[in-house]
């Protein structure tokens, strides 16, 4: 509703205390009926104060010497910036949900990062802090990345993992949509429980270490210290998983769920293919004449204009205990490749019920690999794998195998692989 | 208009005078923190705020001598929920309102500045510039009438 300016006038007249009770009726019967009269007392208040606010910011600015009625106090001013600071912290804290984020605090190899808004960056640097509704991804097997969750809490995802933040009431949400993770959940000083949920499951602790293997079907839980609660999404089943103890977590009902001691590592390792559990990443293909079962390296970008082609084998997956890494033990695979370029192998390393450890790769040149299109049985010895980063020992002797991944930089290799062992170290030696 | 803006103009309009609407500000934002209350949403902090200030205030118009008549609780009330139920970008107006001043003539400034800073009655204004009670109120009300405006303006330009 507009106003005549003769009703600006006595609003603005009711402003300087100068009227009387008949016209004091007048203003109140027009304030109250008139949306526009509130409209415009309430724009000569915040005028006025904003007036005097930017006169006393005028006052202070640096100004030839003259002699000033000090109006405002120095001090008061202070008082005022420290109050406004603390109403607007104050409302900050009224208004702001509880959320949290993570740090990344190292990271290897080709990684994604992908913010809630949708705006996606192939190069993630140390320090970049990931907020509810961010996503890491981990794009080929060779890459890692750490984050810091504050007080002391830690993760690490690896391999082909991704990893988003969620917005969960009262906890530290993430989702692990595929991938290997690994977490030490900290007790601190107000901090929230941590829950992962992935495909198959749900997984919460306050804390615990522990690490998780999931897939789109499903996902393995193995706590080391601590206690984990596990939901089986399937159905809603609940269980608690303590120190030392695993649970498998499948889509399907029909698949037991239940608590089990891990078992006591073992030094070899096969991977089969007709079980096909294990072989994590890649295509089964039909067995060849010979009745060889096969699984053919299926393209994996991991950059701009980079792809690779890659078979990945899960020891957890596999159904196997895990797996000790002892000096000598070697690496056997047995495959095809249809040109002369060299194939990478490589295996993920995490500490005996504990976190994760390092990633480590050998090169087999083409002239090891014999005739394009012949098949071919490579044994790899510890020694020849080199740790992808400077900062772990030469060779992860003690550690615990993760898994084994082979790669071609070729899609024309029609990289194949029959056979993937690890094999203890040879009597004698 | 930032949240502190509005509580200050809400203590204006009881007290009428800037300097001490801005003490009041002060001591909300005080009790706000050593009372250590929460509150659950904006709103209920601004309503508390809102209602906090204009205690202050009356409290204060009884400590003066010639004290103005203050506007009905009622009244008080309904402007607050106004201030309350603005949208969220008070603080884009508020400053919209800073640049608008500076844009101003220096006589409409110095008009303003001897009203709101230097607290001088409409009648003191007028003879401290020689010109007649009616041409102040007038002066007055289409300066608040074209920042009002200035700031709409301001506010519809696409931001860049």
């Amino acid at each position: 509703m507009t106003l005549s300016e003769e009703q600006n006038e006595l609003l603005l007249r009711h402003l300087n205390g100068q009227l009387g009770p008949d016209e004091e009726a007048k203003v109140a019967d027009l304030l109250r009926g008139n949306a526009g009269a509130r409209a415009f007392l309430r724009a000569v208040a915040e005028q006025a104060v904003v007036v005097a606010d930017v006169e006393r910011i005028n006052q202070h600015k640096p100004q030839p010497v003259k002699v000033v009625t000090p109006v405002f106090r120095p001090w008061k001013w202070a008082v005022a910036a420290a109050a406004a600071f603390v109403l607007m912290a104050a409302f900050v804290i009224a208004t702001t949900p509880p959320r949290h984020a993570a740090k990344v605090s190292a990271i290897l190899g080709p990684c994604q990062y992908i913010a809630a808004d949708g705006k996606v960056r192939d190069e993630v640097k140390v320090g970049t802090v990931l907020r509810v509704g961010d996503t890491i991804r981990t794009r080929s097997s060779s890459a890692w990345v750490k984050l810091d969750l504050n007080g002391g809490s830690l993760m690490t995802i690896a391999g082909r993992s991704r990893l988003r933040l969620l917005n969960v009431d009262g906890r530290r949400g993430f989702q692990l949509a595929y991938g290997n993770l690994w977490a030490t959940v900290a007790q601190s000083a107000g901090a929230r429980p941590v829950s992962i949920q992935t495909p198959t499951a749900t997984v919460e602790t306050k804390v615990a270490q522990f690490d998780v293997e999931t897939h789109s079907m499903t996902s393995i839980v193995r706590v080391n210290s601590g206690t984990a609660n596990v939901v089986r999404l399937a159905d809603g089943q609940a269980v608690d998983v303590v120190a030392d103890h695993q649970a498998v977590v499948s889509a399907r009902r029909s698949r037991p769920f239940a608590v089990a001691r891990q078992p006591e590592p073992v030094n070899a390792w096969n991977c089969s293919m007709l079980a096909g559990q294990g072989a994590v990443f890649g295509k089964i293909l039909p067995p060849t004449a010979e009745g060889r079962s096969r699984l053919g390296a299926i393209p994996l970008l991991i950059g701009k204009k980079t792809t690779i082609y890659v078979a990945n084998f899960s020891v957890q997956c596999s159904g196997s205990p895990p797996v000790l890494i002892e000096g000598g033990s070697r690496v056997r695979i047995r495959g095809t490749t249809r040109t002369d370029s060299p194939v990478y192998f490589g295996i993920t390393t995490q500490r005996i019920k504990g976190g994760f450890f390092g990633k480590y790769s050998a090169e087999i040149g083409a002239g090891a690999l014999g005739q394009a299109g012949e098949p071919w049985q490579i044994e790899v010895p510890l020694s020849k794998f080199k740790p992808k980063t400077e900062n772990v020992p030469d060779l992860p002797i003690g550690m615990e195998l993760t898994d084994i991944w082979v790669f071609s930089p070729e899609e024309s290799a029609e990289l194949e692989i029959h056979r993937v062992e690890f094999l203890p170290r040879e009597v004698g030696q | 208009m930032s949240q502190r803006d509005r509580v200050s103009a809400a203590a204006w309009l009881v007290v009428r005078n800037a300097h001490t609407a801005e003490d009041i500000f002060q001591n909300v934002a005080l009790k706000a923190m050593t009372k250590g209350v929460q509150f659950e949403s904006v709103g209920a902090l601004m309503s508390w705020a809102f209602i906090t200030a204009r205690r202050e205030g009356i409290d204060w118009l009884r400590r003066q001598k010639n004290a103005p008549i203050c506007l009905d609780n009622t009244i008080l009330e309904l402007l607050e929920q106004e201030w309350a139920g603005e949208a969220a970008a008070g603080d884009i107006r508020g400053q919209a309102l800073r640049d608008c001043l500076e844009d101003l003539p220096s006589k409409s400034r110095d008009l303003l500045k001897r009203r709101y800073f230097d607290g001088h009655a409409c009648e003191a204004v007028a003879e401290q510039l020689g010109a007649r009670l009616d041409a102040i109120y007038k002066r007055l009300s289409r300066l608040h009438q074209a920042l009002k405006k200035c700031i709409e303006t301001k506010l519809e330009q696409p931001a860049g």
